[in-house]
């Protein structure tokens, strides 16, 4: 009896710490969230140069700033200012974000059918999809038009970018005056979402359409044609499908939306078992990067805005208690201005959000969205109206 | 997890047949009445409770049933090989009497490891009245075993079908662990 009795106990100790460790949830409030949000708009602010790049990356060890740059992060920065403007009304982030987006009007090119970005020789498409997403929501937050026929040209970009079925060029080969026959990791899902958005700006063009076919693309064939093993947990996938019209919802689309959950849902459960200590370290490593965090919540925070649809509502709970989870192990991560007082560069550390002593631009973007969403839940459970 | 999928879980779990080999017999390679009845009972009753507090018990360990799910379907997958390989488990030294159902029936025989982590997670998942058909089916499934004597072809077959239960325990268990990966 003793034997089996300590096998029983022994055993569900190792399942405890090796498989199941405590998934920590640090209670969160929106004053909480609203003050993460604020810091890290700062710490976007503050690293701008006057040319209105933002500081790609910064490593606090070495006191030394990244000398990186490129487009999709410049977009993914400044389309992330462009949502907390939406939401909070920051004009911080307002400002920024239009520093941030004058510095990519300065590389437009235009041909007969199209205007894109181009960054250092580089036309991205993901990087088009982003900037075009942010003047979108820009559009949408201040009801200013100035930039829409840039955005319709940016559109047309996208959509000599897509091909027949859905699936969009990584690239646009400008001495070729053709999409490169390359596929990037991320630029589907951002060229789609773009679509979408364009589509609500100005609805009966005919945006929405191509947006879901790509979703179709992404839905199905994508990760066996592009040469992944398992899907890819793209959260500009759910911002597309979250965003498209009520009535291009199909079915279809909406068990991907609920397999995409499902990813974003494991990552973020496995994140909240991270402490980054004693043997949690060993078995589960330091916290994760933070862009890779703030993307799973930010797809799941997408997700929760379709969610009370029949076909996802049972989903919907534990999405719910992802985001808020999420934003409380995430606000508490974040560098304090306490912690940052002491810092070579405060300014640098201060509102940002390290993995091993290292942050970049989009740890800030993808966090920040992500508790941009979870702030909207916070509040619509104080105020249900 | 649909509730046949559950049923199957329970059974397989369980393993009567396997489970049947273990128990203390008296002198016709029976299991004694009295002590069958009270491991039944002893043993419906603990996964009652561990399904009617799955939900305060997995809060207060900081567990999501989903990420529960996929420690349930390591355990049954583990606990599935081992039955596997092992189809005839070693016979315990039983308590005298009525206790005998307190040991070895109801536990190690009944309740082992896989039979409360499922019944935790079912509890979660499917509620507690799922989780006691389901347990009260496999434990009724032991009940109609202990009739026939555990000798001869009898016992070869119970271990053949041990077996088998075994295999399926362990595919029970993989899926345990994917409903449990995919899950919000």
């Amino acid at each position: 009896m003793a034997l089996h009795l300590s096998v029983l106990i022994v055993g569900g100790a190792v399942i405890r710490v090796g498989v199941v460790p405590a998934e920590v949830c640090p209670p969160v409030d929106d004053a909480a969230v609203r003050n993460a949000i604020d810091e890290a708009v700062q710490w976007i602010a503050a690293g701008m140069g006057p040319d209105g790049r933002y500081t790609y990356g910064y490593h606090r060890g070495h006191d030394r700033v990244s000398p990186e740059y490129n487009g999709p992060r410049h977009a993914g920065v400044t389309l992330s200012l462009y949502q907390t403007h939406a939401l909070t009304g920051s004009a911080d982030a307002l400002s920024a974000a239009d520093r941030g987006l004058d510095y990519a009007l300065k590389g437009m090119i235009t041909t007969n059918d199209f205007t894109a970005w181009e960054l250092f020789g580089e036309v991205n498409t993901g990087a088009n999809g982003l900037l075009l997403a942010g003047l979108a929501i820009r559009r949408e937050a201040t009801g200013d038009g100035r930039h829409d026929h840039l955005m319709r040209a940016i559109g047309r970009f996208l959509l000599v970018q897509q091909y027949p079925d859905g699936s969009v060029s990584g690239y646009w080969h400008r001495s070729i005056g053709m999409p490169e026959p390359t596929y990037a990791t991320y630029s589907t899902g951002e060229a789609a979402w773009a679509l979408v958005l364009l589509d609500r700006a100005f609805p009966g063009e005919g945006w929405g359409e191509s947006a879901a076919r790509t979703i179709d693309y992404m839905a199905t064939d994508r990760d066996r044609r592009e040469g992944r093993l398992s899907r890819l947990p793209d959260h500009w996938a759910a911002y597309t499908i979250s965003d498209l019209r009520p009535e291009l919802l199909t079915g279809s689309r909406l068990d991907y939306a609920r397999q995409l959950a499902g990813y974003f849902g494991m990552r973020l459960r496995f994140e909240a078992q991270r402490r980054g200590d004693g043997i949690n370290l060993a078995l589960r490593w330091f916290p994760g990067p933070p862009a890779g965090v703030g993307t799973a919540a930010e797809g799941i925070g997408a997700l929760w805005r379709i969610s009370a649809d029949p076909k996802l509502a049972s989903l919907r709970p534990n999405i719910e208690e992802r985001m808020i989870c999420t934003a409380g192990f995430m606000v508490r991560r974040q560098v304090t201005a306490a912690e940052a007082a002491g810092a070579a560069r405060p300014e640098l550390e201060r509102g940002a959000w390290f993995y091993r002593g290292y942050t970049q631009m989009d740890d800030q973007q993808h966090v920040l969205s992500s508790l941009l969403a979870a702030l909207t839940l916070i509040e619509s459970r104080k105020d249900p109206g | 997890m649909s509730e046949v999928l559950l049923v199957l879980a329970f059974v397989a779990a369980v393993n009567p047949p396997r489970a049947r080999l273990g128990l203390p017999e008296d002198e016709r390679a029976r299991p004694l009445p009295v002590a069958m009845l009270v491991g039944s009972v002893v043993a419906i009753g603990v996964v009652t409770g561990l399904a009617w507090w799955s939900a305060p018990l997995l809060d207060a360990l900081e567990i999501t049933p989903e990420t529960f799910r996929i420690a349930a379907g390591l355990v049954a997958v583990l606990a599935g090989g081992w039955a596997f390989f092992l189809p005839i488990p070693a016979v315990e030294p039983a308590l005298a009497g009525w206790r005998a159902g307190l040991w070895p029936v109801a536990y190690p025989r009944i309740l082992s490891p896989e039979v409360l982590v499922l019944a935790i997670a079912a509890g979660t998942q499917n509620g507690v009245a799922w989780s006691v058909v389901a347990a009260a089916a496999a434990v009724g499934a032991l009940g109609l075993l202990a009739v026939v004597p555990n000798r001869g072809s009898a016992a070869r077959f119970m271990a053949s079908t041990g077996r088998v239960l075994a295999v399926l325990l362990v595919v029970a268990g993989i899926f345990l662990m994917i409903d449990g990966i995919r899950d919000v």
